[in-house]
């Protein structure tokens, strides 16, 4: 890493900082000004020439192309200053931007083909099909990941001069932050079961973290005789929340960084299988269950970025089912508890560094001056949590309670900012499969690390997730769509 | 950092090579004491706290 060269800021603040950005302005609308409206939309379509939509009407002369194009130079310009800020190379990171965007969104056109997407009678009967792949209004976020996939693994070149722009965790975390306005306006409507899924959230992950990490751990430790310095960073990575735990935990230990490096090389390898067949999985045997559908996800899939893209994709096939069999949920809150899990997930991951950073240097290496030191707990705080809190509690307070007239802009102006939302994850969902490179699997000494990972993810932390998901979660239902 | 650490990824040394070096490390008292508390911790609270979720949902 070039830690010491350049000296910018972090991707954590920089996320915070964009969807701030776009969290103020969309707010313009609460005050008359409609500033975003001319973001772009994406609708299911048969005739491609309607796929596209602006965020507010009054931008509809616009077009569905133009709309695109405006929502490109904004973002272009926007996430360059943003690289800037970064200290990378901005030429490199604008071309490779430019890249990514038309890539992720001519993807999600092509996953928002009615044949693909739909998965409703009614939607089947508006479009006039008979049949459909039901990857629902999501579709284009899977048909983003596997371009991703293919250009990662089949077209490293490419990847490689697109690779400043190819940030996953930084476009989840701006997303997250828009995603916090949106389940203000969602807690409000139904604030005793807002509070319920955070308080079940919080009491989930705290037992999921401890009874995860000291299993693997262990079997780390015991089964497969890791040193202490593989078996911190690779229980972290494995039970905890991927490669920012994996980091976070491996540096509190003094680790060397590139053990936690060849650790998250794996992390990111497993969340994309997982994201691939969970939400699946969620759909076949959890669509009458959707929160805990949605717990699951962000219990058991590791990384921010995969585990609230399979939130994002569980939402659309449990709810999608549902409606199938005549029960329609509100959308928010299956992605709103993949949310929450995963955030509460990483706030916690600054504590547990700082407990074994304690444990560390006063028992297994002690020196006398290496200390561990309770600003640690800062340092490692995720920072754009910060900037959902804030979203979240801004439109919370400003639509609890509030006259009909005031709830619906606030619903319009969030609705704007959710667009951008939609945006970012797309990007998230290809930029993930460009980063996976399978070919790593096959990397001679890999065995030992990925047969850790395959069985302690597989044969145990997904299935005690989905366990403690159903205790915490089961029988916990989303409001039902009125009117 | 400025480099998110995923973008290290494809630079890293050989797995190999450093999987050869790990040296053997017996488990440690403070170790097992680390994994029966954490464990032990973890399963008391599952179910104190799926005990108090329960309460918590039935009177709302």
């Amino acid at each position: 890493m070039n830690a010491g060269v350049n000296k910018g800021i972090t991707e954590d603040w920089l996320s915070l900082w964009i969807g701030l950005l776009v969290f103020v302005l969309a707010l313009g609308v609460l005050a008359g000004a409609d500033i975003l409206g001319w973001v772009v939309t994406t609708g299911m379509w048969t005739d491609v020439t309607k796929a596209l939509g602006t965020g507010s009407k009054a931008f509809s002369g616009l077009g569905g192309i133009g709309a695109l194009i405006a929502t490109y130079i904004a973002l272009l310009v926007v996430m360059s200053i943003g690289a800037a800020a970064l200290r990378v190379d901005v030429k490199r990171f604008a071309l490779g931007f430019t890249a990514v965007f038309w890539l992720s969104y001519i993807c999600w056109i092509i996953g928002s083909w009615a044949s693909f997407a739909a998965n409703t009678p009614a939607d089947m009967k508006k479009f006039g099909i008979t049949w459909s792949l039901r990857l629902t209004s999501e579709g284009g976020f899977i048909v983003a990941l596997l371009a991703g996939l293919f250009v990662g693994n089949f077209m490293p070149r490419f990847a490689e001069w697109m690779k400043e722009a190819v940030r996953p965790e930084l476009y989840v975390k701006t997303a997250i932050v828009i995603l916090g306005g949106f389940l203000g306006v969602t807690a409000a409507e139904k604030l005793s079961l807002a509070t319920s899924v955070m308080f079940l959230g919080l009491a989930a992950i705290v037992c999921a973290y401890l009874i995860f990490w000291s299993v693997v751990y262990y079997v780390a430790r015991v089964w497969f005789g890791f040193s202490r310095e593989w078996a911190v960073p690779l229980a972290s990575g494995i039970s905890i929340c991927g490669v920012s735990a994996a980091i976070a935990t491996g540096a509190a230990i003094r680790a060397r960084p590139m053990v936690a490096i060849m650790v998250s090389s794996l992390v990111v390898v497993f969340a994309v299988v997982e994201l691939l067949f969970l939400p699946f999985l969620a759909e076949t045997y959890l669509w009458h269950e959707p929160l805990v559908s949605g717990a699951w996800m962000g219990l058991s899939v590791k990384t921010d970025g995969a585990a609230v893209a399979s939130g994002a994709i569980t939402e659309a096939l449990v709810l999608g089912k549902s409606a199938a069999e005549g029960v329609n949920y509100a959308k928010g809150w299956v992605l709103g508890t993949s949310a929450t899990v995963k955030v509460f997930i990483d706030v916690f991951i600054g504590v547990w560094a700082f407990v074994l950073a304690y444990i560390w240097t006063r028992h297994i290496e002690a020196k006398g001056t290496d200390k561990a030191k309770a600003s640690e707990i800062w340092e490692r705080f995720p920072k754009f949590i910060i900037g959902y809190v804030i979203t979240f509690a801004v439109i919370f307070a400003l639509a609890l309670g509030a006259a009909p007239a005031t709830l619906g802009k606030v619903k319009a102006a969030m609705g704007e900012a959710n667009a951008f939302r939609g945006i970012f994850f797309v990007l998230t969902f290809f930029t993930i499969g460009v980063m996976s490179n399978f070919r790593k699997l096959w990397e001679e000494g890999i065995g030992k690390l990925a047969a850790v990972y395959v069985v302690c993810l597989f044969g145990f932390i997904i299935w005690v997730g989905l366990l403690i998901s159903f205790l915490f979660f089961g029988g916990v239902k989303p409001p039902l769509v009125t009117g | 950092m400025n480099s998110s650490p995923e973008r290290e990824v494809r630079s890293s040394p050989s797995v190999a090579s450093e999987m050869g070096k790990m040296p053997v490390e017996p488990l440690l008292p403070i170790e097992k004491k680390l994994i029966g508390w954490s464990l032990g911790l973890g399963i008391v609270l599952l179910v104190v706290l799926v005990a108090v979720a329960k309460l918590v949902m039935r009177g709302s």
